[in-house]
């Protein structure tokens, strides 16, 4: 296959890496999210249980659902409802890794389409201060959409550049950025096809000054989690690397959930030794996407 | 505000000039209220915490504190849109606190659950005054329905029903 050229880069950092290139190829697993603003779980899994619908609890989240390759969420009558929503497993990562509290005054800069947003407003109890900005007004569709069918009370929506998002003190501050999106290709093998360190160098400055902006945005011991869907250690890695004279790295694990450590080092460039708490999430270790999450707490 | 035929007046007759980037403006807190109540017996404890916006045609229902100054795109909820001298509850709105409504709610039977669910019209009788109404099935608050002499229009929004045409977005 072509398109996985791009990823040989990877090779030495990778954990076994012909089980990395073998998985992608293999179609990902459908998974939702209980929507606990509208039903509770113990309802929600009885009416799945009634329906016939095969599915089974993610290990570290049990809102989270993996179904079986069969089931078709988005027609059902519980996602009209709002009961639940189409979310890939890695998604609701970051979520909990930024570990919002009710009341809290909470950012999400780069929020559409809002499947990350409406987990945050969950947790928060659909009360306190959930701005959601997204620059895009194509992409200001579906985030709004999933809002309103999700029920969300607490979100204001913001059209800003993230990269000059006004003056504000946020409790914590969510940077998912625009990324080369490697760790989807899974969904499309196509996105490979983009990607590079070319393109990912091109991305970094984006990707440095949005994560920079909300941590000049959070109130000190105030958390950040900067968040992104591809390997490239030019966006992961080298971006945080930037802005660690504003914060400091703290580690998170979720048990049942296999990650590797931040790399140190990478195409001849050294990092702090601290990157190592970041995680990275490998597709072939969960079966899953790619994804890489890094926690920091603001000086 | 006395209920008309198909909804409520409203009580204030400003509108949104266009040409302005729209803004929102705090609205008045007990009209909204008796607007839900009057209507459909929700109380005023459903609405605690929150506070209400107007842009435009629109009422919005927010659960926080005040609001940075910024620009915005959307506060909270979309509760409420205002046509000519009505007031039209949202979808949305009906499935958050439509489970407090004591009156003006039709319920349905599974079957006639899926036809509203997928924007059609029901012949039914329901004991409720001609209007918006909250449409339920069992455990499920549907949305809104708009009765008048024995038929119930689904109101739920295009893009929220079953059965959706293909190219709309039913998930992320």
């Amino acid at each position: 296959m072509e398109s996985l050229e791009t990823l040989e880069r990877y090779k030495d950092i990778i954990p076994d890496f012909e089980g990395f290139l073998k998985v992608q190829s293999r179609p990902l697993p459908t998974s939702i999210r209980i929507n606990t603003l509208k039903i509770e779980r113990s309802r929600l899994l009885k009416r799945l249980d009634a329906a016939g619908v095969e599915y089974n609890v993610l290990e570290w989240y049990p809102l989270g659902l993996r179904l079986g390759p069969y089931e078709r969420p988005g027609k059902m009558a519980e996602h009209a409802l709002g009961y639940i929503h189409v979310q890939e497993e890695l998604s609701m990562v970051p979520p909990l890794a930024l570990d919002p509290k009710p009341v809290e005054k909470i950012l999400d800069m780069c929020s559409a389409p809002g499947s990350k947003t409406t987990q945050i407003a969950q947790v928060m109890e659909n009360q306190g201060l959930l701005i959601a900005n997204e620059p895009s007004m194509i992409r200001l569709k579906p985030l709004r959409f999933n809002c309103e069918r999700l029920g969300i009370t607490n979100v204001a929506v913001t059209r800003y550049d993230g990269r000059s998002f006004p003056d504000y003190t946020f409790d914590r501050v969510l940077a998912d950025v625009p990324c080369s999106s490697e760790g989807t290709a899974r969904k499309d093998l196509k996105v490979l096809l983009r990607s590079g360190s070319r393109r990912s160098m091109d991305l970094q400055l984006l990707q440095v000054r949005l994560l920079r902006r909300a941590l000049m945005l959070t109130r000190p011991g105030g958390t950040v989690v900067y968040s992104t869907c591809t390997y490239a250690p030019e966006e992961n890695e080298a971006v945080v690397n930037q802005a660690l004279d504003l914060a400091y790295l703290e580690q998170f694990y979720l048990p049942g959930l296999q990650s590797s450590s931040g790399l140190t080092e990478w195409s001849g460039e050294s990092y702090s030794e601290d990157l190592k708490l970041c995680a990275r999430y490998y597709p072939h270790q969960n079966d899953t996407g790619g994804f890489f999450v890094a926690k920091l707490i603001r000086l | 505000m006395s209920p008309s035929s198909l909804g409520s007046e409203v009580g204030s007759s400003s509108k949104a000039r266009s040409g302005h980037k729209a803004r929102f403006e705090a609205e008045d807190r007990s009209w909204v209220i008796s607007l839900w109540s009057d209507r459909f017996g929700i109380p005023e404890e459903a609405f605690f915490g929150y506070s209400f916006y107007r842009m435009a045609r629109n009422i919005w229902a927010f659960r926080g504190p005040p609001l940075p100054r910024m620009s915005f795109e959307t506060v909270g909820l979309r509760i409420v849109s205002l046509k000519e001298d009505l007031w039209k509850p949202t979808t949305s709105a009906i499935q958050v606190f439509g489970s407090m409504a004591t009156k003006n709610v039709v319920r349905l039977a599974e079957r006639d659950a899926w036809e509203f669910m997928a924007g059609g019209t029901l012949e039914i009788s329901a004991d409720v005054e001609p209007g918006y109404v909250v449409v339920m099935s069992g455990e499920d608050i549907l949305g809104c329905g708009l009765y008048s002499r024995g038929k119930l229009i689904s109101q739920v929004p295009k893009d929220r029903r079953l059965q959706a045409e293909a190219g709309d977005i039913l998930c992320s």
